[in-house]
């Protein structure tokens, strides 16, 4: 947990997947990425009553907020500035809902967490637990591109000047509802996931929240906060092909890079580094990886996927990986992509197996792409 | 950049794909209403019907309805908010999670349950690459999307745009909200609902998309000139809130001509509506539609359509003034009406619709 953690982690190649501890299924021998906290525990960290009802998603958004907002200055915040929230949600309180939802129906026992259900009310309990107060929030669900595209949103207002500072990203814990939905569509590997290897069978699913806190170059001076990085450039593209599956030639995927890296001004050959969406399964892999390669030819930069270490954290992935690209770009390295043995027949290229140091990288290209075609990418630069 | 609304349908307790309710209004008689169906086969075919879920078949209909009313193909940008998303289909997956024991689950019903299913599928059937995104937070779920549309048209980065509310409401999740007191759910009667006798509130579901462009046309309803969100005002903030959008579009409260509120019956909900009268809109006359439309997490949609729709047809139909004695009064063509929404005093929103 944290930034310096995962930098650490990162570096010695220390995956965050292993056996279930926290999710409650009875398919104990598929591995999954957890967040090694219990709800009682993240309580603590939060400062929240023991028996205060608040969903896990909410409680790993909120502690990852703290966090961005303290390293942005924003704990506390002068009131001057205007702050918004767009927070990434899909499941929300589901995995309350799951236990509970006998009580739902046929006794009053859980009514507090029938209101917490929804994404939206997710996202109000994490506003709440901010204690210097949102000017504005609002709730992407676009499953596993949500945090993506909560950037997008975020850095949208911030053009059009509807707020000073956005904070994007996005949350979401595991439940049985989700977990056993990837299992009934045959996509989770019961060993941790191999992205870009031949022999991938599946993604595993892990949980987790990201936020980034995002301004205008100005705000930033006026505020004597200097930047981590500039997002240079986004694209959203919809692969419209299938409800779950990618297109053969990841027509949408392609089409997101090939938006990004126009509104950046860059060329293929100017990105250094691509976090890709990598889920391990065989039809997203295959389809990225042709999609990338009508983008770069044979020119593929460095390519790895961090979900062989946080496992496919879903809506918060977009927002976990910018994370880490960010990390990447600021400390010079590039992390490499656990678990792979064996080239995919298809493709040109083999992700980076070793992590790599002091590397110089100034634009660095990360992909979320989700269920029904929902691609977007972001490309972080360096400031120069 | 001016940004029109060319096109609106919907699918409610009204009569479907229809602007009958101006005239004739159907009165809702049961705190639970549901929505009248269109014809499904003049959009979709019976097979594919079939696979569908109740939500995505109603947002299909309306969109490609609104889509051709206009005359347009294919919009740059599908944005959709659904505060709770396909229910049928998450209802069906977990129940059926619990009751096997985490075995043999439908996969469709899995695929079908994410809230985005409902943006993507209209671009599956469009087969539109363009930008696709879902909006799900709580009643201002639409708001957002109709924001997210808002600011890409007006940075031009896109022309056109698929803007639609789509929520269901099943009879299970109508009974775990009534438990929160969330609709009230006595008998439904408007005269006393106004003098303010009775805590009532009608549930709706809604499926209802709208298209805008940067292009004036002639079925053209009126121009979307501003909007704004916000999270915990307190009545002093909404009232800067208020002056802000007007003096930055060059008006003052004396050229608004009408306010539509989300007044649904529930004085825990209406009260702000209320107060916000007494304070911001002393002599504006105020418009309601929760009355026709229900309470829903996509309600407001309908404030926004009502508005709309006034401005397109030059009068305000009597029955939409909440306070009676304002009809009677209110002679003139609108040309400017605000739409003021909020949900449970968190998430508020402020929309300005122009002649």
């Amino acid at each position: 947990m944290g930034a310096d953690d995962t930098y650490a982690r990162l570096l010695e190649g220390r995956s965050g997947i292993g056996k279930m501890k926290y999710l409650k299924s009875k398919h104990t021998d598929f591995p999954v990425g957890e967040v090694p906290f219990s709800d009682d525990e993240l309580r603590d960290i939060l400062f929240i009553k023991k028996d205060a009802s608040i969903t896990r998603t909410s409680l790993l958004g909120a502690t990852a907020l703290r966090e961005a907002l303290a390293s942005a200055g924003l704990f506390p915040r002068d009131k001057s500035w205007k702050l918004a929230l767009v927070s990434g949600i899909t499941v929300g309180g589901m995995e309350k809902s799951e236990q509970y939802y006998y009580d739902f129906l046929h006794t009053r026992k859980r009514d507090e967490y029938i209101a917490l259900h929804d994404c939206g009310a997710c996202t109000d309990m994490i506003g709440q637990a901010y204690p210097f107060g949102f000017d504005m929030l609002t709730t992407i669900s676009t499953a596993c591109s949500s945090a993506a595209n909560a950037i997008i949103l975020g850095a949208n207002m911030l053009k059009m000047n509807r707020t000073d500072i956005v904070v994007v990203g996005g949350t979401e814990c595991l439940s049985k509802f989700h977990f056993d939905g990837f299992n009934s569509l045959m996509i989770l590997d019961t060993k941790p996931c191999r992205p870009f290897d031949k022999n991938r069978n599946g993604l595993t699913l892990g949980e987790g929240a990201a936020y980034l806190v995002m301004e205008r170059e100005e705000t930033a001076r006026q505020r004597g906060i200097s930047p981590l990085c500039q997002l240079s450039g986004y694209g959203n593209r919809c692969d419209a092909y299938h409800q779950t599956a990618s297109s053969p030639d990841g027509e949408g995927a392609y089409q997101s890079m090939m938006e990004a890296l126009a509104m950046a001004g860059l060329q293929p050959s100017d990105i250094d580094y691509i976090n890709a969406h990598g889920t391990g399964t065989p039809n997203n892999d295959e389809s990225e990886g042709h999609a990338m390669m009508r983008v770069f030819g044979d020119q593929m930069p460095p390519v790895s996927s961090t979900k062989s270490y946080t496992g496919h954290t879903t809506s918060a992935a977009g927002g976990v990986e910018a994370a880490i690209s960010i990390l990447a770009l600021i400390r010079g390295f590039i992390p490499a992509n656990l678990n792979f043995s064996e080239k995919i027949d298809s493709l040109n290229f083999t992700p980076v197996t070793e992590v790599k140091q002091g590397v110089e990288l100034h634009h660095i290209l990360t992909n979320s792409f989700a269920f029904g075609g929902n691609d977007s990418s972001c490309i972080f630069s360096k400031i120069s | 950049m001016s940004i029109y609304i060319q096109s609106v349908s919907h699918i409610s307790i009204q009569k479907p794909l229809s602007e009958e309710w101006m005239e004739s209004p159907v009165v809702p008689d049961s705190s639970f209403m549901k929505s009248q169906e269109p014809d499904y086969k003049l959009f979709i075919s019976p097979m594919e019907a079939r696979r569908m879920g109740t939500l995505v078949k109603r947002a299909l209909a309306t969109s490609l309805d609104t889509l051709r009313k206009g005359g347009c193909e294919m919009p740059d940008a599908i944005i959709s908010g659904t505060g709770l998303g396909c229910v049928e289909h998450t209802e069906k997956f977990l129940n059926t999670l619990i009751d096997n024991d985490e075995e043999c689950l439908p996969p469709t019903s899995f695929m079908q349950s994410t809230h985005n299913t409902i943006s993507s599928q209209i671009a599956l059937r469009l087969k539109c690459h363009g930008y696709n995104s879902t909006y799900s937070h709580c009643g201002t779920s639409f708001d957002s999307a109709l924001f997210d549309a808002f600011l890409q048209l007006s940075l031009g980065k896109i022309r056109t745009a698929l803007v639609g509310a789509h929520d269901e409401m099943t009879p299970d999740y109508f009974l775990m909200l009534s438990k929160l007191d969330f609709w009230k759910t006595h008998f439904y009667d408007l005269e006393q609902l106004r003098r303010g006798e009775e805590s009532v509130s009608i549930s709706g579901s809604c499926s209802l998309s709208r298209r805008l462009s940067a292009e004036k046309q002639e079925s053209t309803l009126c121009e979307l000139k501003d909007m704004e969100m916000f999270y915990r005002p307190g009545i002093l903030q909404s009232q800067h809130a208020i002056n802000d959008i007007l003096l930055r579009n060059n008006l003052s409260i004396k050229d608004i001509d009408a306010v539509v509120m989300g007044l649904s019956g529930d004085r825990d909900n209406d009260d702000v509506y209320y107060e916000l009268r007494d304070r911001a809109f002393k002599n504006t006359p105020v418009l309601w539609y929760k009355q026709m439309f229900g309470e829903s997490f996509g309600a407001s949609s309908f404030g926004v359509y009502v508005g709309a729709e006034c401005l397109r047809a030059g009068r305000i139909p009597q029955h939409l003034f909440f306070f009676p004695e304002e009809a009677e009064k209110f002679q003139k063509e609108p040309r400017n009406i605000l739409v003021y929404n909020h949900f449970h005093d968190k998430d508020h929103s402020i929309i300005l619709l122009t002649k």
